[in-house]
């Protein structure tokens, strides 16, 4: 962690929430780290909130309680917080802050690194390529995520949006390739950060995985170090070791809000919602982390997860979101509904990068065609669908009929699959070939007559 | 007119009889056959479904113990994983503790008044010549001056020096 500087502040003004304010403080800077001693020997953090001439305000991530200011010391870092970076992470649970939660010593490494980070020079950057293989069938076919992309999960309450999250994280591989996952849970319950722990127990337990739990009771100034400290720690296992890095972040709407809390304590003036005015730039600075760069091994893609407040699009998390990243992954209340898991509305969801991760050399050459084609069945599927509530079902013509049987077989023999069931590459392709042939051969123009005869598509 | 006798009306019916008798034959046994056919579709698909329960109901049982297995297999892996994490926990508490043991032994070595009279000049270096310098009962010094404070006994010697090591720490487990 941060190494601390010699002299200790006692000058404590006052103590008010989580906040604690300095006199006498000299050459302190902004977001600067803090450790605080009681008299106790207790030992607290903190991070500078705002410095005014002579005076520091410092928010104390373990809260004030039982603080007696006339015995308080504070030493502050003269920097932001740094974290030691390495394979030490690996197999360990953390707190939001990166203190171990597991039993365990500390976690060491070579260096440390400013959890801040710097996103990667474009200059730098590669263009991502080359698939990350999530095992869950409807994302890898219709919604490849790709090597150094930033693709998010759009949800709402009350979907199995941590169930998605924990089982790409679980599942996850880069064809052979080292692989490592980060996984940043933000303003977790308890019940939900003990679901992550055990669904990801596997993958820690091989040393593949470094998990990040901030719960919903944890300090808020905490949750906005939280995604920092994982992209950190993800930057370093990838392109300081080689690994390929997924980070998965959730969620970042309680993310969010905990930045708005933070940015009101600071006085700042609110923007819409209340959300700061700079909220697009620190969501940019978090995503933009993600990537690959020329001439290093290595990658790190992330996969955000937010829930939208009232199933709004338009709410400032999503929509902000939605223009940093590339693409997203809709959740629907309507498919949950029907029972299907993983609920994903395959219409409203798109890689932007999928060109790039999928097709002849990277997953397989009809990969595309079937990506397309049952995109294109699913769009008409939905006409019918709207056309069969006007009209009634007795009025639809036998074709649209069949695209209703469609319809139904995508939801169930496609994207339905159990929480624990890891689905390869062809099992998805070949279940998406037995749903696509419920529709008659002339219904299929955007496959290659070659590949339809090779799957035995009915003919004339 | 005059009826017909009755013997008559009765062999004049008799086609009629016959072809009454034909049809409803042929109706019962059309009846019967689909009767039948309906019977055997219906037994089908009893079969058909009562085979797709037992097939559903053997694939959950295995879902359930290979579940069962995987659940078993996680509580085994975490006990085990926090054991060893305990274990080198305790290995590191103990480094600190004899550390900062050996690091206050030097109270008793003729070097000491030197080291104090580094670690005085060192605080008042930090806090300015005018700041209060007092021994520390541990070893070392404690200086304080208006609002700030330096910490320099022998104890914070020992924990910075700890804080160095970083990743050095390792190898206390590492194979």
């Amino acid at each position: 962690m941060t190494g601390l500087g010699e002299i200790e502040y006692t000058a404590i003004r006052e103590l008010r929430g989580p906040l604690a304010v300095v006199e006498g403080v000299a050459g302190v800077g902004w977001d600067e780290f803090v450790r605080i001693t009681l008299d106790s020997g207790e030992q607290r953090h903190g991070l500078v909130l705002e410095v005014d001439r002579g005076l520091a305000v410092v928010q104390v991530l373990e809260d004030t309680a039982g603080m007696d200011p006339a015995r308080v010391r504070m030493a502050f870092a003269g920097e932001p917080l740094r974290v030691p970076v390495g394979s030490g992470w690996l197999g360990r649970v953390c707190n939001g802050r990166g203190e171990p939660i597991d039993g365990g010593p500390p976690v060491f490494g070579s260096a440390t690194a400013a959890v801040g980070g710097n996103p990667i020079n474009p200059v730098r950057r590669e263009p991502p390529a080359e698939p990350v293989l999530t095992g869950v069938g409807v994302v890898d076919a219709l919604t490849t995520l790709v090597r150094g992309q930033k693709l998010p999960v759009f949800s709402v309450a009350g979907l199995p949006h941590l169930e998605l999250a924990a089982q790409v994280a679980a599942q996850s591989t880069a064809a052979g390739e080292a692989f490592s996952v980060v996984f940043a849970g933000m303003g977790l319950t308890h019940a939900d950060a003990s679901f992550v722990r055990d669904a990801l127990e596997e993958r820690s337990a091989a040393g593949e995985l470094v998990l990040l739990l901030n719960t919903a009771d944890d300090p808020v100034i905490e949750r906005i170090l939280t995604p920092r400290i994982a992209l950190t720690v993800a930057e370093h296992l990838a392109f300081g070791s080689g690994r390929h890095v997924l980070v998965v972040m959730t969620d970042m709407t309680s993310y969010a809000e905990a930045l708005r809390e933070v940015s009101a304590a600071r006085g700042e003036i609110p923007a819409r919602r209340a959300y700061p005015g700079y909220l697009y730039s620190d969501l940019a600075s978090l995503y933009e982390r993600c990537g690959r760069i020329r001439g290093r091994p290595g990658s790190v893609t992330v996969l955000p997860v937010l829930t939208m407040p009232a199933g709004d699009i338009t709410h400032p998390v999503p929509d902000l979101t939605g223009y940093i990243t590339e693409g997203q992954i809709v959740l629907s209340r309507e498919t949950h509904a029907q029972g299907v898991y993983p609920p994903v509305d395959a219409l409203s969801s798109l890689s932007r990068l999928m060109r790039k991760g999928a097709g002849p050399g990277r997953t397989r050459p009809d990969h595309l065609d079937v990506a397309a084609q049952m995109l294109a069945a699913l769009a008409r599927a939905r006409q019918v669908r709207e056309l069969a509530d006007l009209v009634g079902q007795a009025a639809l013509s036998p074709a649209d009929h069949r695209y209703l049987d469609f319809d139904e077989a995508f939801l169930r023999r496609f994207v339905h699959q159990r929480l624990d069931e890891l689905r390869t590459l062809d099992e998805t392709l070949d279940s998406a070939w037995q749903v696509l042939l419920t529709l008659p051969r002339s219904q299929l123009a955007m496959l290659p007559s070659a590949l339809l005869d090779a799957h035995g598509a009915e003919r004339g | 007119m005059r009826p017909p006798a009755p013997d008559q009306a009765a062999s004049a019916l008799q086609p009629v009889r016959e072809r009454l008798l034909r049809s409803a034959r042929a109706d019962a046994e059309e009846l019967l056959a689909r009767a039948d056919q309906e019977a055997g579709a219906l037994l089908d698909a009893a079969r058909a479904q009562a085979a797709a329960i037992l097939d559903d109901a053997r694939k959950q049982g295995e879902a359930d113990a290979a579940q069962g297995h995987t659940a078993e297999l996680t509580r085994v892996r975490r006990t085990t994983r926090a054991r060893e994490l305990a274990v080198r926990r305790q290995a590191y508490e103990e480094l600190r503790r004899r550390t900062t043991e050996r690091v206050r032994e030097l109270r008793h070595t003729p070097d000491y008044p030197a080291i104090r009279d580094r670690l005085t000049r060192r605080a008042r270096r930090l806090l300015g010549p005018d700041c209060e310098v007092a021994e520390h009962p541990g070893g070392g010094i404690v200086a304080h001056a208006p609002g700030r404070r330096a910490d320099c006994t022998l104890d914070a010697l020992a924990a910075r020096a700890l804080d160095r090591l970083g990743a050095q720490t390792e190898t206390l487990w590492a194979p």
